[in-house]
């Protein structure tokens, strides 16, 4: 019985949250769950395997390779089927890691004020402020390629935006009445955390755990197209970097498919999580809720 | 939504104190020993070095030395302007730096300025005619181009428009081996081949203006003094341009400012895409090469380029700002 219960409102939820999204809300997330589909069943989808060469290089589309071969005679669709797996364990390991860490972050920052507040505040808008992307490629050039490493720079110079996010949130939360009246009953820290930050601040963190996603394999892919990538990792930055530095590429037909494919499917995902993450904004903006009409 | 960012002297210099100390940092932090990059040969993995040449090594870099005293003269010649000596390059780093800066320069100067003036016409032609199809129009296409990452972006372009299309070159900022007899021609060549890596670059940021200025605009247009001032019988333009744009200028200048260190980071990978021979391209190159002293280098100019733009930012936005006079 208790069961039962439990798959009733967890479709309720799922239901209501589907409905809420407007449409391209809705074509975000339909993206998203068709690139995780694609992900989980890429050894059913692809039918040839995406680590060994499976018949001539540089084969157009057709005759049993959807998106041809590359130049190592490896089947593409299968690559990207497999590099799905990459990029979103990318994705989310980069927004939980960032997400998570600038969180908490944020929360010591605004819960405590004081000095503590004003140094965290001060390195964050250092932080904000210098270039992201070269600061990456220096890290990414020194501390080497494998893809646990990019994800922890990754995840180094993209927790300040979350950490700003959230510190904003708990200081205007911290005058609420509820929290101050909270607080001289003797609430702990754990408590206030668990029974009113945290909820508070749900919304705002899975905004910005989506964005940094998006964020993370758009940062991988270019840092694999610049060469710092993890060549161990069948991801579509990799297909991208290996494509591009095949001589010649451009003055050949073969980049219509190989460069093309991998292209479009970070494209294509990076749109989803950008389409999701503004219907997400929309219906989690604070200055809403106190809104009468909904 | 973001209170202005206002930096004050010694948060610039702290600023500055944190980038060389990562610049100092991190090449030392790096697992492995400094030895197998600085010495093996090109095509090598690694070099087998005896304990001696390891002592002479060490001591000739000066990496025996307790590290804060590495650091001091690591300082120290900052200030003597010495950058070090690429491996790479076989040259001096701030020689090699110059050669590709004013590429650099060129793309992000331009995209700054050519993303502001068109976010703001567009966001004008937005805000007068808000509602109808042509803002509906500008707003989802504006805002959709800029979802795309710049360097997808700048890959697209560059397939459609070099490789398919064949109107503009693949690599490079000039023809090579040409010599041009007007000044126009050459200029001619050079836009011709920072054409795309510009464009590209402006349309990956010209949202964020477009969306400032016709928020302003809107919120503007309501107000009770612009109803004044049509009443005064004050020509469109003038009201236009003059008390609506007005609003706007701060946050732009703000945003600007804010969002340079993004700008370049796109810059980095657009030239990348486009073989553009500016500070991007040699610092891929770099980092390839693990050139640490040209990398350092760069990243040390990068940086201190972007602290720069927004300290004139935050003068220039001081000067406008009416709250302090």
């Amino acid at each position: 019985m208790i069961i039962i219960k439990k798959w009733e409102d967890i479709a309720s939820t799922v239901c209501s949250f589907w409905v809420s999204l407007t449409l391209t809300g809705k074509i975000g997330l339909a993206i998203l769950v068709l690139t995780a589909v694609m992900a989980l069943f890429a050894p059913h989808l692809a039918v040839h395997s995406p680590f060994t060469a499976s018949d001539e290089t540089l084969q157009p589309p057709g005759n049993g390779h959807l998106l041809g071969t590359d130049n190592m005679g490896v089947d593409i669709w299968a690559q990207i089927c497999y590099g799905a797996r990459i990029s979103l364990y990318l994705g989310f390991a980069t927004a939980l890691l960032a997400g998570l860490g600038g969180s908490i972050i944020g929360i010591a920052a605004g819960y405590w004020g004081g000095t503590v507040e004003r140094v965290i505040l001060r390195f964050i808008d250092i932080m904000l402020v210098l270039p992201r992307l070269p600061m990456i490629i220096f890290t990414a050039a020194f501390f080497g390629s494998s893809l646990e490493n990019i994800i922890i720079v990754l995840a180094a110079f993209n927790w300040p935006g979350p950490a700003r996010l959230v510190r904003g949130q708990v200081i205007s939360l911290r005058e609420q009445g509820y929290i101050i009246v909270a607080k001289s009953y003797g609430a702990s820290f754990w408590y206030m955390l668990r029974k009113h930050l945290i909820p508070e601040l749900a919304p705002i963190m899975l905004v910005s755990m989506v964005r940094l996603a998006s964020r993370g394999i758009v940062a991988e892919a270019g840092l694999a197209f610049l060469g710092l990538g993890d060549p161990t990792s069948k991801s579509w930055g990799m297909m991208i970097y290996y494509a591009t530095n095949f001589k010649g590429i451009y003055f050949t037909p073969f980049w219509q498919w190989w460069l093309l494919y991998p292209w479009l499917a970070i494209t294509i995902l990076v749109v989803g999580f950008a389409l999701l993450g503004r219907d997400l904004e929309r219906s989690t903006d604070p200055r809403l809720r106190y809104m009468v009409s909904k | 939504m973001f209170a202005t960012r206002r930096f004050r002297l010694l948060d610039y210099l702290v600023t500055i104190v944190v980038i060389l100390t990562i610049n100092f940092m991190v090449p030392r932090l790096m697992p492995g020993d400094p030895f197998l990059l600085v010495s093996a040969e090109a095509g090598e993995e690694f070099a087998v070095l005896s304990e001696r040449q390891r002592e002479y090594f060490m001591s000739y870099y000066g990496l025996d030395k307790p590290l804060h005293q590495q650091y001091l003269i690591y300082l120290q010649s900052l200030a003597r302007g010495d950058l070090g000596h690429s491996i790479q390059y076989r040259e001096e780093v701030t020689v090699i730096i110059a050669r590709a800066l004013p590429w650099t320069i060129f793309l992000v100067l331009s995209a700054t300025l050519l993303s502001t003036l068109l976010g703001i016409i567009f966001a004008v032609i937005s805000a007068w005619h808000r509602g109808k199809t042509r803002d509906n129009l500008l707003l989802v296409g504006l805002v959709s181009i800029s979802e795309i990452p710049g360097f997808l972006l700048g890959l697209s372009f560059l397939l459609l428009f070099s490789v398919y299309l064949g109107w503009f070159p693949l690599a490079g900022a000039s023809t090579p081996f040409v010599r041009f007899d007007s000044l126009l021609g050459k200029l001619i060549d050079i836009i011709h081949y920072a054409f795309l890596p510009i464009i590209v670059l402006t349309l990956s940021r010209v949202s964020g203006s477009y969306l400032l200025v016709r928020n302003t605009l809107i919120l503007v247009l309501t107000k009770d003094y612009m109803k004044t001032a049509r009443a005064k019988g004050l020509p469109e333009r003038v009201i236009r341009y003059r008390h609506a744009m007005r609003n706007a200028l701060l946050p732009l200048v703000n945003r600007i400012a804010l969002q340079f260190g993004g700008l370049v980071g796109g810059a980095v990978l657009i030239e990348n895409v486009f073989a553009y021979p500016g500070l991007g391209s040699l610092m891929a190159g770099a980092a390839l090469a693990r050139d640490y002293n040209l990398l350092q280098g760069i990243l040390l100019v990068l940086a201190v380029g972007v602290l720069l733009a927004n300290f004139m930012a935050d003068l220039v936005s001081r000067r406008l700002d009416p709250r302090i006079r």
